[in-house]
């Protein structure tokens, strides 16, 4: 059975919903492998000296969870998903630290795993607000036009193209996208989109509710800047005008360009930012900060260190890029 | 006519690259044939016949009119493999089952002289002349081309 880490990224609120959340993680059917909380407020605290806390600390251990408490480098949510996300967990179940899952959620997201899938996510309610999203379709293309799938009950198990705040994904596969801002607007539909466009399947799926007590205090609420919204809708929006393109940024040298020609043929419509435009053609490489901001996922050494890569460079380029 | 490409890129610390290979003075005495180095402005000129900072496609030109190179894991290994034009490695660090070419007669004298990560800067390497093969043994495969 694989493993699965829980993780929790929280901001503001150690004493309203945060102890909600940890509770009802600790009391799911099927228990994670390890909790680790990251802890992402301006002046941290030492939870273990609160009595509640403590006695989640002792209910962990009585469990055998393996838990850690992490101190987070204060640069959003998506940095820290991306830290979990790269754990060496095959897979990762984010929760929100505002968002209470029934104790059964865990085991209901995993029961739809397998290899075709990299995400599964349940009902995320947020009351009074319930609206009926039986005939959303959760369609990258109807974004605009639709409420998100999991804000209502979930009847049938269907295939989207994004989730939101809390679900269950494949890690390592995809990376969160670095470069927004720590409001970090459209994190989770521009990674859980990604996974999609990786040939993943992405899931709604009955029976697995989760209670949004939205809290205006805390999380990614504390930041009210509109530019920092403004910017990563910038990102996510041109992400979705060149989705037909296979985004290809060689920041690299020029060996690896010339390794990279062998490739390029290969790739599906390929939109290329280079460095060395006599070996391979391209747009210039500001250009591609400018349109999707981080282009460290593209980092072909960061990959195949992340990978512990033994095959050819060449090889880890078609991993990335076919 | 032989090319060498003796060099890895500069570091930015100012070190030595560690890919770099020690004995080109030694090697370079015991090749009877005319070598035209390749390179950049700057780097020590080990023969006269050196030719700085062409472009690619006159390097592709040149590679046409070698009987065979020699380089370190740089670049130039990647564009003789490109070209077509088979030559030899000279691996210290690094790891030729990732960064090189089946193709190419990849020297190395040991998997021990490997880094154990492959993937971080080289500045963080030490250069190390007893991670290298030494030129006798070099010589022996050109003369098998």
């Amino acid at each position: 059975m694989s493993k699965v880490l829980c993780s929790v990224a929280t901001r503001g609120r150690y004493f309203t919903t945060l102890p909600l959340v940890l509770n009802a993680i600790i009391n799911q059917t099927k228990p994670v492998d390890k909790l680790i909380v990251f802890d992402d407020n301006d002046e941290p605290q030492d939870m273990r000296k609160e009595l509640i806390y403590s006695y989640f600390f002792q209910m962990l251990d009585a469990k055998k969870i393996a838990w850690e408490w992490r101190f987070a480098e204060k640069k959003g949510q998506h940095h820290i998903h991306q830290h979990a996300n790269m754990e060496g967990f095959e897979w990762v179940w984010r929760v929100d630290d505002d968002a209470v899952p029934e104790p059964n959620v865990l085991e209901t997201l995993y029961s739809h795993v397998d290899e075709s899938v990299g995400a599964v996510g349940g009902s995320v309610l947020t009351p009074p607000y319930l609206p009926d999203t039986g005939a959303v379709t959760g369609l990258i293309d109807n974004i605009d036009k639709e409420p998100n799938i999991q804000w209502g009950n979930i009847y049938v198990t269907k295939q989207v193209e994004h989730l939101h705040c809390t679900f269950l994904y494949r890690a390592g596969v995809c990376d969160y996208n670095l470069s927004l801002s720590r409001v970090a607007h459209r994190e989770e539909t521009l990674f859980t989109y990604s996974l999609h466009r990786k040939g993943y399947q992405v899931l709604v799926v009955p029976n697995a509710i989760t209670w949004h007590m939205k809290n205006p205090q805390g999380g990614i609420r504390s930041e009210t800047k509109q530019e920092m919204y403004e910017h990563d809708e910038q990102i996510f929006r041109n992400v979705l005008k060149y989705r037909d393109h296979t985004i290809v940024v060689l920041s690299s040298g020029l060996g690896d360009h010339i390794v990279f020609s062998h490739v390029l043929p290969d790739v599906r419509n390929p939109l290329v930012f280079t460095c060395y435009p006599e070996v391979i053609q391209g747009r210039p490489i500001s250009e591609a900060i400018q349109l999707f901001g981080d282009i460290e996922g593209h980092n072909i050494y960061r990959k195949m260190d992340q990978w512990k890569w033994q095959d050819s460079l060449e090889n880890a380029y078609r991993k990335m890029y076919l | 006519m032989i090319i060498i490409s003796p060099y890895a890129q500069k570091l930015r610390n100012g070190k030595q690259n560690p890919k770099n290979y020690p004995y080109w003075e030694e090697l370079i005495s015991l090749i009877d044939e005319p070598i035209v180095q390749i390179g950049i402005e700057g780097e020590k000129q080990l023969v006269p016949d050196f030719r700085t900072n062409l472009p690619i496609s006159a390097l592709r030109e040149l590679l046409w009119q070698c009987r065979t190179w020699i380089g370190v894991d740089s670049f130039f290994q990647h564009l003789g493999w490109d070209e077509g034009v088979k030559g030899i490695v000279l691996w210290g660090p690094s790891d030729p089952l990732i960064f090189g070419h089946p193709e190419n007669i990849n020297l190395l004298k040991d998997r021990s002289c490997l880094v154990n990560n492959q993937f971080l800067w080289w500045e963080a390497t030490e250069h190390r002349n007893d991670r290298f093969v030494e030129p006798k043994e070099v010589i022996e495969h050109l003369k098998n081309f």
